[in-house]
């Protein structure tokens, strides 16, 4: 008889924590719950079961009944500081009225936040330099991150090339147009002869354009994969591809890394 | 005069460096706090912002100052830990915002959702708001603009599905304005930028 009681009390604190948790998650009005009623059955329970599980229980209710009356307490100070809108009216107004309306009362009361989200030569400079200040994995990987940056000034080419004020479509053009004119026997030169004949300055310049031009189609690139030569075959037109795939080519690595 | 320059030129480097760190942001989240501006500024950042919302007011800008929840800028920390912005001084119109790109009924979703949960003290299930929204727009297209709202950061929402006030939301939006023009909705006329300034947990600094 005794354990069917506890049980029944115990049933009965769980239930109203759920209550309490259920109100506290959902936001609903805390005033829909009774606490001076809660607190009094709490009493009751106290006073009838004085099991340890019991007093634990009551106590951690009387905690979620705490948290209620916090919430009667939030929910007043918000209903008085928005001069007492009440929910049903708004969900009303917001059912009646059309969304041209809707709009217009939001933009009434919306002030934009301003800001920017723009990669600077700085930032791309400051990210350079990081990734080349890191431990490399290997030796070999060390020697190519050594060579990129003993090249002189192929870091700033890169660079100047997102601040530069030539368009890049002019830059494929030019590109495009010189691939043409130089192209050897069986339609095809040599891709690392190719971008170094400006000089080494400006081998990841035209590197970079090379990529563009192949990739809008306007050229082929083969790769022999026994030697490891590169050979572009430039078109004077853009080809269409079935299969496209990606080619990652180190320069640090250079024509025989 | 000539003493005057090194100190010109030093308030001249705090304006811009303040503006920087206001304007272009590297994280997620636009704007900065109090004390990273207190690092960057010195001791007398607030001085520096007054002065630079002297220097926005003409272009229609301002700086907004969002408090934690919990505090009010009684005190120099909840300055130090407040979020600093730039905002549009006056709302834009409607037939501004619809040119910037956004949508009519995105931004009814948006107008209504954020209503709904501040009438209900800043959060509610997802499911009733929905529930509301369903009545004006296909289920479909209200969850996926509450998703990117999400997204945004003008709504949240948390494991059990329970949406709240998000954080831009609360930097962005006046609460008593939006709640007010949806009460009198049908009252007033549309596309009408109102003049009056945001509430919420924010404040201009202090003189």
């Amino acid at each position: 008889m005794a354990s069917r009681s506890r049980s029944i009390a115990r049933e009965e604190l769980l239930r109203i924590i759920g209550i309490c948790e259920n109100i506290e998650k959902s936001g609903l009005d805390p005033f829909t719950v009774d606490v001076k009623a809660l607190l009094v059955r709490l009493r009751r329970i106290l006073e009838t079961q004085k099991s340890l599980e019991t007093v634990l229980l009551d106590a951690e209710t009387l905690y979620k009944v705490a948290l209620i009356i916090a919430l009667q307490h939030k929910w007043l100070r918000d209903r008085a500081a928005s001069l007492f809108v009440d929910a049903q009216l708004i969900t009303v107004k917001i059912l009646s009225a059309d969304l041209k309306t809707l709009a217009a009362c939001l933009t009434s009361s919306w002030n934009p936040i301003v800001f920017g989200e723009q990669l600077t030569k700085g930032m791309l400079k400051d990210g350079l330099d990081y990734f080349l200040s890191l431990p490399t994995r290997a030796s070999k990987t060390m020697d190519s991150s050594h060579d990129i940056g003993q090249d002189d000034g192929l870091v700033d080419n890169v660079v100047n090339l997102f601040y530069q004020d030539t368009v890049l479509e002019d830059e494929v053009r030019r590109l495009h147009c010189e691939m043409l004119e130089t192209v050897g026997d069986g339609g095809r030169l040599d891709y690392w002869r190719f971008i170094e004949r400006e000089g080494l300055a400006r081998r990841a310049q035209r590197a970079y354009v090379v990529s563009f031009i192949v990739s809008e189609g306007l050229a082929e690139m083969q790769r022999n994969p026994l030697t490891g030569e590169i050979y572009l075959i430039p078109y004077s037109g853009k080809i269409e591809r079935k299969n496209v795939v990606s080619l990652p080519i180190s320069l640090g690595a250079g024509k025989n890394g | 005069m000539g003493e005057q320059q090194p100190e010109q030129s030093q308030a001249k480097r705090r304006l811009s460096t303040a503006i920087a760190m206001l304007l272009f942001s590297s994280h997620r989240l636009p704007g900065v706090r109090g004390y990273e501006l207190r690092r960057r500024l010195g001791k007398n950042y607030l001085k520096v912002i007054e002065t630079l919302n002297h220097r926005l007011e003409p272009l229609g800008l301002k700086v907004k100052i969002l408090f934690e929840a919990g505090s009010d800028g009684g005190s120099p920390e909840d300055y130090d830990r407040a979020r600093y912005f730039i905002t549009l001084s006056e709302p834009l119109s409607l037939s501004e915002i619809v040119a910037a790109g956004w949508r009519i009924d995105e931004l009814a979703v948006l107008a209504a959702s954020l209503a709904l949960l501040f009438s209900r003290g800043g959060k509610a299930p997802s499911r009733d708001i929905i529930e509301v929204l369903e009545a004006k727009l296909p289920r479909w297209r209200v969850e996926a603009s509450i998703e990117r709202f999400i997204r945004r950061g003008y709504l949240f929402k948390d494991e059990d599905g329970v949406l709240h006030v998000g954080w831009r939301a609360i930097a962005e939006v006046g609460q008593k304005e939006l709640v007010r023009a949806v009460a009198e909705a049908g009252t007033t006329q549309a596309d009408q930028p109102a003049t009056g300034t945001s509430s919420g947990e924010s404040s201009s600094p202090p003189g």
